[in-house]
């Protein structure tokens, strides 16, 4: 790096260019910050489609203010001269290397983020044993909303060496799992098409995707696995109730009692 | 472009068509965009105003009298509708070797109803829909025991219960062992969505009346206000004097307005939502501004009718059909989707397919009979979906992930 190169470039920026500066990076947050909550707000009136769209156009959005930003300041304070520029990013590459590596990281992970998709807001993920939904992609980390309205973030940094888990990549399909033990010695066959028909007759059930009953005999019990699609990710939890709830009458009426985890254990 | 079939049966334009040949009328790219972003709006506006949006006209043209508009836009007559039925039924299944004919129709359409009157023996539904599989063989096997059988809706033979399926289920192992008989069953397309995917191998070769396009939705209202006035109706714009009717073959070189289209992309080709809002946007006087080429004031309607009974019709955007409130939540979506799905259904059915109170269902139809998307039947027990309201409740439950019928893309 030519050390006196970039002493010089430092030294003619003015003061008035570093407020100038300044005040567009206020700007350039400002605007940032808007485009989030007013994208949120809106993106809670919307549903389906339009809402996935309007949620996945913010982290592009806040992309271009920032290259827009940068392309913005850079001529403010130095001459955009090849050297200059070599000197600056050269030394800034350095000292930002070391001082915030692990802050780096996130920040290209985040860029990555944006290229590959992993995820999107309006996922539902799994990350190190937590699940949520994916609220807002930042520029360092992602916050996911769990079921019990936690909000958890993200960094992408842990994207480069973490299993991730998406339910439903984008769309609007979101398989969901209720589960069952019950007492073994009874009809199998019978149970499956009775607790078909409970998925097929639960109102939150899309029922134009596979709808699957699965059983398996363990050591707890006769375990039965009640396969299907809410009608919106959004209504996970009432749907698994739902089914669980509807289950649990057919059992009572077929006379099949339902293990629970003390009797299980 | 019309048809031989058109020709034969001007009550039935296109005739009956395979249900996997079924495609919406084609609409235009920019109006789709015009549409999707209007949606937006509608749904934005709606949040930051939320009151109850039922139909309104946004003009102040006086609309025509109950007389002239049941002799202008009168509804099917079920008799005729029938007997084309039948034609092209007995056509069709003579080709294929079927015993039981399969019509899948879109609401509102009113042709499984009018098979109530084809003067076969009409199968109705049992009082009590919850039966055993047990109780329900026996009660099919009484029933299709002689030939020429109607069940003009099947959507009334079930609900969506666990306890509510075995009737049709009954009905469909014995429709796949042929040991129906002869019969005939109309279906409504959302019944039948249902049970394609419960039962996808079904043995059933479904057929549906061909979507109204604006060139057939022209000649069906043609038709309809020729069997009420012997004469053809003259309809043109209220704001631009642009023709609607009659149909273009007969009036030579004039200027034609897409209105037809526009109502035929609005109603997905379904001619029972066609004809409801047709009725709403007909009009006794134009615009007294009106620029059209030569219809400047009410006077001139005269001129307009000299050969033969006349209207006009106001512009699809001057009319706000019944919208879905934004501010409702799934009890209300749960009871459209399961009126639709059943065709119908009385405040205990509801309360038992959608597994919410009695209450919350009284409270959730008030609120959408009080926004004109939910009628109640003369007999005042069962619960219906508007004609008006049926494209809003129809674009909002697929908006909310619901299964609707296949009678969409």
């Amino acid at each position: 790096m030519d050390e006196s190169g970039l002493q010089q470039a430092l030294e003619s920026i003015s003061s008035v260019a570093v407020a100038e500066a300044f005040a567009l990076v206020v700007i350039a947050s400002v605007l940032i910050v808007l485009i989030q909550k007013l994208a949120s707000a809106l993106a809670e009136k919307l549903s389906g489609k339009p809402r996935l769209y309007l949620l996945a156009t913010v982290p592009l959005a806040r992309l271009l203010i920032i290259v827009v930003t940068v392309i913005l300041i850079v001529p403010i304070l130095v001459e955009p001269s090849f050297e200059n520029m070599v000197a600056i990013f050269g030394a800034l590459a350095l000292a930002i290397g070391f001082a915030f590596k692990d802050y780096i990281n996130s920040l290209i992970a985040g860029l990555v983020t944006l290229y590959e998709m992993p995820y999107r807001p309006g996922d539902w993920i799994e990350v190190n044993g937590y699940y949520g939904e994916v609220r807002s992609i930042g520029i360092r980390a992602a916050e996911i909303v769990t079921l019990d309205d936690t909000v958890i973030v993200i960094p992408h940094g842990v994207l480069w060496n973490t299993l991730l888990a998406n339910g439903n990549d984008g769309s609007h399909n979101l398989m969901c799992v209720a589960e069952l033990f019950l007492e073994p010695n009874h009809d199998v066959a019978q149970m499956q098409a009775l607790l078909r028909d409970v998925i097929y007759t639960s109102p939150l059930t899309r029922t134009y995707q596979p709808v699957v009953v699965a059983v398996t005999d363990t050591e707890e019990g006769m375990r039965y696995r009640l396969k299907g699609y809410p009608l919106e990710p959004r209504d996970q939890t009432r749907f698994i109730s739902d089914l669980t709830a509807r289950a649990s009458e057919v059992c009572h009426e077929q006379g099949v009692k339902l293990l629970c985890r003390s009797r299980r254990e | 472009m019309s048809t031989e079939t058109d020709q034969e049966h001007p009550c039935l334009p296109g005739g009956l068509i395979a249900l996997e040949q079924w495609q919406a009328p084609e609409t235009s790219i920019r109006k789709t965009l015009r549409t999707g972003v209007r949606d937006i709006l509608d749904q934005l506006r709606a949040s930051i105003h939320p009151e109850e949006q039922a139909f309104r006209s946004l003009d102040d043209l006086p609309l025509l009298t109950p007389d002239r508009l049941r002799q202008y836009a009168p509804p099917p007559d079920a008799a005729e509708v029938t007997r084309a039925i039948l034609a092209q039924l007995e056509t069709r299944e003579a080709l294929r070797g079927r015993s039981v004919s399969f019509l899948v129709v879109p609401p509102f359409s009113g042709l499984a109803r009018s098979l109530a009157d084809s003067g076969r023996r009409v199968i109705t539904p049992p009082d009590n829909l919850l039966l055993s599989e047990q109780d329900a063989r026996s009660w099919w096997q009484r029933q299709l025991s002689g030939d020429h059988w109607v069940i003009p809706e099947l959507a009334d033979f079930w609900l969506r219960h666990r306890s509510g399926l075995p009737l049709l289920k009954e009905l469909f192992a014995l429709l796949a062992s042929d040991k129906a008989g002869t019969g005939l069953i109309g279906c409504s397309s959302w019944c039948w969505q249902f049970w394609a995917n419960y039962l996808p191998e079904l043995p059933v070769a479904p057929v549906t009346p061909a979507p109204l396009d604006g060139e057939r939705l022209v000649r069906w209202l043609d038709h309809l206000a020729r069997s009420q006035t012997g004469q053809s109706l003259t309809v043109r714009m209220t704001h631009d004097g642009l023709y609607v009717l009659p149909a273009p073959e007969q009036a030579g070189q004039i200027k034609y307005s897409s209105f037809a289209q526009d109502l035929a992309s609005l109603a997905r080709g379904n001619p029972g939502v066609a004809l409801a809002i047709w009725r709403r946007a007909l009009r006794a006087r134009p615009e007294a501004e009106s620029e059209g080429d030569d219809v400047k004031s009410e006077g001139d309607l005269e001129a307009v009718t000299s050969s033969g009974p006349g209207c006009w019709v106001a512009p699809l955007d001057q009319l706000s059909l019944p919208a879905v409130p934004q501010s409702v939540g799934r009890h209300s979506s749960h009871v459209l989707h399961a009126l639709l799905l059943h065709e119908g259904l009385s405040e205990e059915q509801l309360a038992l397919v959608t597994g919410l109170s009695h209450r919350e269902v009284d409270l959730t139809l008030g609120r959408c009979q009080r926004a004109e998307l939910v009628t109640v039947a003369d007999t005042g027990t069962y619960f219906h979906v508007t004609p008006l309201g049926y494209p809003a409740v129809r674009k909002y439950l697929l908006s909310r992930g619901y299964p609707a019928d296949g009678f969409g893309e």
